[in-house]
């Protein structure tokens, strides 16, 4: 046979230049000053919407965008608030007017931190051309709205002192929890080298310049297979643990979790059901509860289970459920049984607002006869609508069974996993509708204004709740300068909604699902389910 | 020959506007859009809404969107994504590259692969080592990508990690540099895992059929006759068989390189790559329209160009046939 001798010679040249060139790059490789983490959890289920503060609406996009800028609060491992960028803040009319005293610090850059910084970071983030989903965070402050909506000129209402740097920002009617709302990412400052920028800038090189502890090492590529390379701010005061963090986006969890046990990164997320196996060999430092949780809600304008004259049978459904089982058979016990929609963690959070953890499924026979015989018939099945993915199926085939057991005939009413699921939920288009529910702050009124008031029908109120009753704790509990009076507002809507109405049933509380790798320490997280990256500690 | 050329341009043309224009209609006649299905559980509120349809030019007439998108497709610009505000040209160029990558060591492993095993198998016919050989292409072809793909991260990523065979660990992350655009620069590794699974199945079923094609050949009376005259075993083996049952196996080989477009969706997915088709995927799910009509169109026009070349060059494969000439009935 006879062999093309160049052709082969040149193609093994090529070969062996290209397995040794590894070699050689590692060699001429500048060596990073300290530990280099490489993340495998962050974007292990897909790449971000943004990680621009101003833009990002996802958590995985707000962790990197909180390692990028600090705003002028932040919350703590402990749930406490803390200063940030400001060092104090202060209200003289019980939450009117605000004024943030902003602490001397610099951008990456080298640009000072200033007043005005913020002011030009929030009228960009609000800009009804820049088209933000976070910019209704800003809606409290007076004058944000109507510049969001294009229908007015850009607000006066936070007011800047470069020279006392000081920060007055007026709101539209008083909040004693504004300071909670101003330690989202979306409240963070711009300096001026950004003046004007556009969405796409956080691709443009390292033009996206912020106060955090780190900075952009390199132009992001915003794809699966890409990575978010983040380096130490030179200017920030407290030296950030890591050198550098990688951020590696994937497109699957358990392809994720593969790369982690193959030793190709430091952290992942752990895929579903292996819970138990993943914190028996790295621990459970990643895996606490954050301020989330679970629910199903009951559409209120449903002839079935909606409305005062079913809540009955809405009682009958909530006791039927057995809450162990889905935390045991679909989260290990990782996610925790609750009765409530307002998590621990909370000010104000109390217990004894719901029906009970506990299944009762006598109790619930006799509440579903009870319904009956005042005239309430199931002609189908109820739906237990769900998006697919997530196992969400596994819950609503736990549930129905629960039910089958109480006499209540459920079937599965699956939506495809492609994002129109919540969009037709909120048109009303299900009987009872899988939920949940992230902090964006640790407030109260984060929980019960989106997700029960009536003037969120359209919008988070899933079950297109409208109570009289309940709007008006919820206006009480807004503007009660008295925190007691407010947290016993609060906790008098949610007993109403879950207690009385029973329009919604909490499942279990959310947690977070990393693990890090063994020789990663001092890992924490904050209950709104951000790692402490900069305080991480890596063994040699 | 230039009139039938021009009548072909012309042709290929109108079939990719067709085609652009049946996709538009489509996606714009879905129900919802990338607007409304953007918030997940947190909703959008109508004003966020109204913003991002004014920033993408949703909220004009859809006659409007549609001579706007077709404008800037003139010009090269694919417009950006309404999921992260990507470019969809940036998109494309990088998508397109990690899938042909994708392919050129697929086709690789398929193609070398398939003629190792099945000359193997045909040359031992009976053996251990066909017994096996059938036993493992029919297993090839009955997993399903992603469970082989994940299996093989597991076999040959965690448990050698664990184990301590570092040799033998290939779990690794797809290379950022290369070398002539397709031999990597960096962690070779990588690339053996997602090429070995998007070439296996169509490997396995190529392997059978140059099997089954070369045990045909081998039965036929001149290669028998060769083998009584003393013909030797490698050489009837090589220069008649194999050389004869490659005419149907360079058939289904141009086939199965086709196909591995649809099973590199998959690998991509599972080895979380960044190509073409999974991401054409993703963004038809979520109706991210500017992503699915941009990166469609560049598809579209390269498979009415391939259609144009592939009628040219029949005249040149035959010089019987003539361009723009009518076949003698």
């Amino acid at each position: 046979m006879r062999i093309r001798t160049p052709l082969l010679a040149a193609g093994v040249a090529a070969l062996a230049a290209s397995l040794l060139a590894p070699t050689a790059m590692a060699a001429t490789k500048k060596k990073a000053a300290g530990p280099v983490f490489v993340d495998l959890q962050n974007f292990a289920a897909g790449e971000p919407d943004h990680i621009d503060p101003g833009l990002t609406s996802t958590l995985t996009g707000a962790q990197v965008a909180v390692l990028l800028y600090d705003s002028l609060t932040d919350t703590d491992a402990s749930g406490t608030l803390v200063p940030a960028a400001a060092s104090k803040w202060t209200t003289a009319d019980n939450g009117k007017t605000w004024v943030f005293t902003i602490k001397k610090a610099k951008f990456s850059n080298g640009e000072p931190v200033l007043p005005s910084s913020f002011v030009r970071g929030w009228i960009r983030a609000t800009d009804s051309k820049f088209a933000s989903e976070v910019a209704y965070h800003s809606y409290i402050i007076d004058g944000f709205q109507a510049w969001n909506e294009g229908k007015g000129p850009a607000p006066t209402s936070a007011v800047a002192d470069d020279k006392k740097m000081t920060l007055t920002v007026t709101l539209k009617e008083p909040f004693l929890g504004f300071p909670a709302i101003a330690s989202h990412p979306v409240f963070s400052p711009l300096p001026k080298s950004m003046e004007g920028a556009d969405a796409k800038v956080e691709e443009s090189g390292t033009k996206l310049v912020g106060n955090g502890p780190y900075m952009l090492k390199e132009q992001i590529t915003k794809q699966a297979g890409g990575t978010v390379n983040l380096v130490r701010n030179p200017f920030y005061p407290k030296k950030g643990t890591l050198a550098e963090i990688d951020f590696k986006i994937t497109k699957d969890v358990n392809a994720a979790y593969n790369l982690f046990e193959s030793g190709q990164g430091m952290s992942a997320s752990v895929p579903a059901g292996k819970y138990k196996d993943a914190s028996a060999k790295y621990g459970d430092a990643g895996l606490g509860t954050v301020l989330g949780t679970d629910y199903w809600a009951f559409n209120w304008e449903d002839p079935v289970v909606g409305g005062a004259k079913n809540v009955l049978l809405r009682k009958a459904i909530v006791e039927s459920i057995d809450r162990g089982q889905i935390s045991e058979q679909i989260y290990q016990g990782q996610r925790k049984p609750t009765d409530q929609l307002v998590p621990k963690g909370i000010p104000g959070y109390r217990t004894g607002l719901g029906l009970g953890v506990a299944r009762n499924v006598d109790q619930a026979k006799k509440d579903f006869a009870a319904w009956q015989a005042a005239g309430g018939k199931i002609d189908t099945p109820l739906r237990l609508s769900y998006n697919e993915g997530a196992n969400w199926d596994k819950v609503a085939t736990i549930m129905a069974g629960n039910l089958k057991d109480a006499g209540i005939d459920a079937k599965l009413d699956p939506f495809p996993a492609d994002g129109t699921y919540f969009s037709k939920m909120r048109k009303g288009g299900g009987q009872i509708i899988r939920a949940g529910w992230f902090a964006d702050y640790v407030l109260y009124d984060n929980f019960m204004f989106p997700l029960l008031d009536s003037a969120s029908i359209d919008g988070d109120n899933l079950p297109r709740y409208n109570s009289k009753a309940f709007d008006g704790f919820v206006s009480q509990a807004r503007g009660n300068a008295d925190l007691t009076a407010q947290g016993n507002a609060y906790a008098q809507a949610e007993k109403l909604a879950l207690s009385e109405d029973v329009v919604i049933m909490p499942t279990v509380n959310r947690a977070n699902n990393a693990v890090f790798a063994t020789k990663v320490t001092n890992v924490k997280s904050t209950p709104l389910g951000f790692f402490n990256y900069p305080e991480f500690i890596v063994a040699p | 020959m230039g009139s039938f050329l021009l009548k072909r341009l012309g042709l290929a043309l109108l079939t990719a506007w067709a085609a652009l224009t049946v996709m538009f209609l489509l996606l714009v006649a879905m129900p919802g859009d990338a607007v409304t299905n953007k918030g997940g559980e947190k909703a959008l509120n109508s004003a966020t809404q109204k913003n991002i349809r004014a920033k993408y030019g949703l909220d004009r007439p859809l006659i409007v969107q549609y001579g706007k998108f077709f404008g800037n497709l003139a010009h090269g610009d694919l417009g950006y994504s309404i999921k992260n505000d990507r470019s969809v040209n940036t998109d494309l160029k990088e998508t397109a590259k990690t899938s042909l990558r994708l392919l050129f060591w697929g086709g690789i492993v398929q193609i070398g692969g398939s003629l190792f095993l099945g000359f193997l198998s045909a040359a031992k016919k009976g053996s251990i080592i066909d017994r096996v050989t059938t036993i493992a292409s029919v297993a090839a072809q009955a997993i399903p990508i992603f469970v082989g793909g994940l299996l093989a991260q597991v076999f040959f990523g965690v448990f050698p990690t664990q184990h301590k065979i570092g040799w033998l660990s290939f779990n690794r992350f797809w290379p950022n540099k290369w070398h002539l655009g397709v031999i990597p620069a960096e962690s070779w590794k990588g690339i053996v895992l997602p090429a070995i699974v998007v070439g296996l199945v169509q490997m396995a079923f190529l392997a059978r059929l140059l099997r089954s094609s070369m045990l045909e050949v081998l039965r036929a009376d001149y290669l028998r006759t060769a083998q009584a005259k003393g013909l030797s075993r490698r050489r009837v083996l090589v220069h008649h068989a194999l050389r004869n049952a490659l005419i149907p196996y360079v058939t289904a080989a141009g086939l199965a390189l086709l196909e591995i477009f649809g099973i590199a969706v998959q690998t991509e997915t599972v080895f979380g790559l960044y190509g073409i088709g999974s991401k054409v995927a993703e963004a038809a799910l979520i109706q991210d329209t500017p992503v699915v009509l941009g990166l469609a169109s560049v598809v579209i026009v390269a498979a009415t160009t391939m259609s144009l070349l592939v009628d040219l060059s029949y005249s040149w494969l035959d010089p019987r046939i003539r361009v723009g000439e009518k076949l003698a009935t």
